[in-house]
């Protein structure tokens, strides 16, 4: 807030500097104090007359800017005080400690999200946990039981990789119908970044595990624990042990000091402040695997766990936060969104312009990784007419992203967790961008 | 604008979409090795994983660490398992057995009716009486059937949409009574976890057993029924058949089979159709629903991407017991639901303070209403309640 106070105080002082040399310009349009204020530098000006943005010596091109000391932990630029991550109460177990907060992936860039804007689910409230009295037991059925410091933890060798994690709760108010007009609080609960720790495999290679270790406990240190069971298959496969989010370390509210990373599955198993591991022959069954995380049916019975978020896609760009009004008609523009799937790599997207009607491919784009956020293009010439917009993702599984009538056909309203339907955006003729759904009537 | 520009690409792409789905559901274990969930595995192969670059040089013993000591692992492994594993028999301290004044190790055990006692001093405020309560979305703990989990809403374009969801509670969801056990000695009370004894675990477990209408060897569970670890092991709850697959098989990797299965199969849990043209058949300007009332709206962050200066607020310093407040009393003085005075609230604090400042700390230190002694955080001393209600009251005139 320093930062911005400031600034604010910068553009104040030199706006009146700039009032007095506006006589020698050509007066093509009235300019007031607030044509000059920061808002309107951002905003094109009209035709024909010459932009103050260019003309106007700019306030930053004339006075010295801040020393290289002044913000020893780099932060934002105060105009990106809108790109923050958001609450609601109805995601809220009572408060905002056992709640969420969505990541504005309507801002998102690329396929990492920023550690300060990465979404966060606390059961508990966020822990602060001094890493020197941070200490991980490994026990049960392991050939060797071990404590290990955050230093010893550091001694394996380290691997670095992209993934996703995703809270299956994303899109959860939704099974019903739209609910939210805001990609934020639609597609919020997930975000990505390139992990660096050791694989649990590693570690568990050097221990050795009992023939009959088949399931792992993996418990968090904070005041709700989070205990999950995960099948050692998985832990011999890809998961991490991790400290180190987009190259430094990880923040509190993603687990500081050291959190599990299980590529691909709920987030819920991702385990923060992780202090426990045990291997036994048999689940556990927590409170999260059992009255939460499970997926109740049709039938009245519910699938047991479901651990794997499934290929899903989403369009960013235009979005209910970023709509197309300012298009004109006949204007090129792209389309373009993020893809991911828990079951592996992102194959390819298609993209309807009529709610799911008739289809086409869109591109991929950059960096195509297993179990990570991948981008998608596709650039068209918008004719001002009204557009029902929707993306489809299939990966090297062989899952293709459902319809909503499809995925519930399958699962009906009721699951709760793992909606991973075909998201719908109407664009109107002024540009305006609404979540909609397509779905088709039951008769009585 | 709707160019099929790459047909032929198409085709060959749903060809080897198709195929790849066949023998993913068909054929998993047969040629390529998959993943526990099913999904696709990625082998190191040349020294590569996927895209990745790995280190493979063959290293064993690394001999990091220390082996942890038996009361250790006591300590920190609280875990319970239906089949009453890591149930406690005895009182335990971090890990060391508690001793009677008999010198015996203490047994672990408690009535319903003590049970209902610690309730109302420590759980009532969130979960309302008896467990019916959800006050500010804080979670019911009692109340539904196991019949009630058939009830499905349905799309809400239907004709005839069913209003009512399934309740799902404790006794109407919950498969283990181990899993309650487990989860209150953890994680509850909610702003003072592991904090309760394991006597004072059994005692609210059998209470929410009871309000759950639980039996026990075929009987009502009543205010006399006191609970340990050999009863627990014979509570069924009505709910254990509820959830499929199978996971506690005789042999254990069997239940991880059954998992396996499950995940791999998208028929089970719904995957799409790579359709291109005419995929809908109706006039999908009628199948369009649309946001009736955007929650959005409600937000506690009001949705924004304008990029002009935030407005400067003044930097607030924090008061005395500010930071007490936040991290004790917050959850329900935070909260207009629970029914304590809010933080804010001018009239409610007036009333309150119509009985004298000191009736007001005496109050708070032992409890009133709602509201168990310092309202359950006995690490607090007096001194800092006193502070702390200070700061409420300032901060609410």
């Amino acid at each position: 807030m320093k930062n911005s106070e400031v600034l604010q105080k910068e553009v104040k002082s030199n706006t009146s500097a700039l009032t007095s040399r506006r006589d020698f310009f050509k007066k093509t349009a009235i300019y007031s104090a607030g044509a000059l204020s920061a808002a309107s530098v951002l905003t094109p000006v009209s035709a024909k007359a010459d932009d103050p943005a260019i003309i106007n010596e700019a306030p930053w091109g004339q006075k010295l800017g801040d020393p290289v000391d002044k913000n020893l932990y780099g932060i934002p630029s105060p105009y990106e005080h809108n790109n923050i991550r958001r609450t609601h109460e109805l995601f809220s177990s009572g408060d905002t400690h056992a709640s969420v907060s969505m990541c504005p992936i309507h801002e998102s860039e690329g396929i990492i999200t920023p550690n300060g804007l990465f979404f966060v689910r606390d059961h508990g409230g966020t822990a602060h946990v001094n890493p020197n009295e941070w200490r991980l037991m490994i026990h049960g059925k392991v050939k060797k039981e071990i404590v290990l410091t955050l230093e010893d933890l550091k001694k394996y060798p380290s691997e670095t990789r992209t993934y996703f994690i995703e809270c299956p709760a994303n899109g959860s108010p939704e099974w019903r119908g739209p609910q939210f007009n805001s990609l934020q609080f639609m597609k919020g609960l997930m975000s990505a970044a390139q992990w660096t720790g050791v694989m649990l495999k590693t570690i568990l290679e050097d221990l050795g595990l009992e023939k009959d270790a088949v399931w792992m406990l993996a418990e968090g240190s904070d005041n709700a624990s989070n205990p999950r069971s995960i099948p050692v298959d998985k832990a011999m496969d890809d998961i991490m042990v991790v400290w180190g989010q987009n190259g430094e370390a990880l923040r509190p509210e993603q687990g500081y000091p050291v959190r599990l990373v299980v590529p691909g599955w709920e987030g819920n198993l991702n385990t923060k402040w992780l202090r426990r591991l045990e291997f036994s022959d048999k689940p556990w069954h927590s409170k999260e695997e059992t009255s939460k995380y499970t997926m109740l049916q049709k039938s009245g019975k519910a699938i047991r766990y479901f651990w794997v978020n499934e290929v899903n896609s989403v369009i960013t760009s235009p979005c209910p936060e970023k709509p197309w009004k300012h298009l004109k008609k006949g204007e090129m523009v792209e389309i373009e969104g993020l893809a991911w799937s828990g079951h592996g790599t992102i194959k390819g997207v298609d993209i309807s312009f009529d709610g799911g009607d008739n289809w086409v491919e869109a591109k991929l784009k950059g960096l195509v990784l297993p179990k990570s956020w991948t981008r998608f293009s596709y650039i068209v010439k918008w004719d001002g007419k009204p557009l029902i917009l929707a993306s489809r993702s299939y990966d090297d599984f062989g899952n293709i992203q459902p319809t909503i009538d499809e995925e519930t056909s399958a699962v009906g309203v009721e699951s709760v967790y793992h909606r991973n339907a075909i998201v719908t955006w109407e664009i109107t003729s002024k540009g305006e961008c609404n979540n909609v759904q397509i779905r088709k009537h039951k008769k009585a | 604008m709707f160019k099929l520009e790459n047909i032929k690409k198409l085709k060959s792409t749903l060809l080897s979409v198709g195929l790849s789905t066949l023998l993913a559901s068909s054929a998993m274990a047969a040629s390529k090795e998959s993943s526990v969930d099913g999904a696709v595995k990625y082998p190191t192969k040349d020294g590569k994983y996927s895209s990745y670059h790995v280190n493979t040089q063959d290293i064993k013993g690394y001999n990091i660490g220390r082996t942890p000591t038996k009361n250790e692992i006591k300590a920190w492994d609280i875990d319970v398992r239906p089949d009453g594993t890591g149930l406690p028999e005895f009182e335990m301290n971090r890990g060391q057995v508690v001793l009677g004044d008999d010198g015996k190790p203490k047994k672990a055990e408690g009535s319903v009716e003590w049970g209902g006692e610690l309730y109302d001093a420590q759980c009532v405020m969130c979960h309302g009486d008896f467990g019916a309560g959800g006050k500010g979305g804080y979670p019911r703990l009692a109340g539904g059937s196991v019949n009630s989990l058939k009830h499905q809403r349905l799309n809400p374009a239907d004709a005839h949409p069913n209003p009512e969801s399934p309740l799902r509670t404790v006794g109407s969801y919950w498969p283990y009574a181990s899993t309650l056990y487990w989860y209150i000695q953890d994680s509850m009370p909610y702003p003072n976890s592991k904090s309760l004894s394991n006597s004072e675990t059994y005692a609210i477990t059998a209470y929410l057993l009871s309000v759950n209408g639980i039996k026990f060897e075929g009987e009502e569970i009543d205010d006399e029924f006191v609970l340990d670890k050999e009863k627990m092991m014979k509570i069924k709850m009505p709910n254990v058949d509820g959830f499929y697959p199978e996971v506690d098989t005789k042999d254990p990797k069997e239940g991880v089979k059954n998992m396996t299965a499950l995940l791999s199969d998208p028929k089970i849990y719904g995957t799409g159709t790579k359709c291109m043209k005419d995929c809908i058949k109706e006039d999908t300007e009628k199948l369009l629903m649309k946001i009736q009332y955007d929650l959005t709206a409600s937000a506690n962050q009001s949705i924004s991407v304008e990029r002009s200066l935030p407005k400067v607020e003044k930097a607030e310093s924090v008061k005395p017991g500010q930071a007490t407040y936040e991290a004790n009393c917050l959850v329900c003085h935070g909260n207009p639901v629970i029914g304590a005075p809010v933080l804010g609230d001018k009239e409610a604090w007036a009333a309150v303070l119509e009985k004298g400042i000191e009736k007001v700390y005496h109050n708070g230190i032992n409890g009133i209403n709602g509201m168990p002694p310092k309202g359950g955080n006995m690490d607090l001393t007096d001194e800092q309640m006193k502070e702390v209600i200070d700061y409420m009251i300032n901060s609410s005139k």
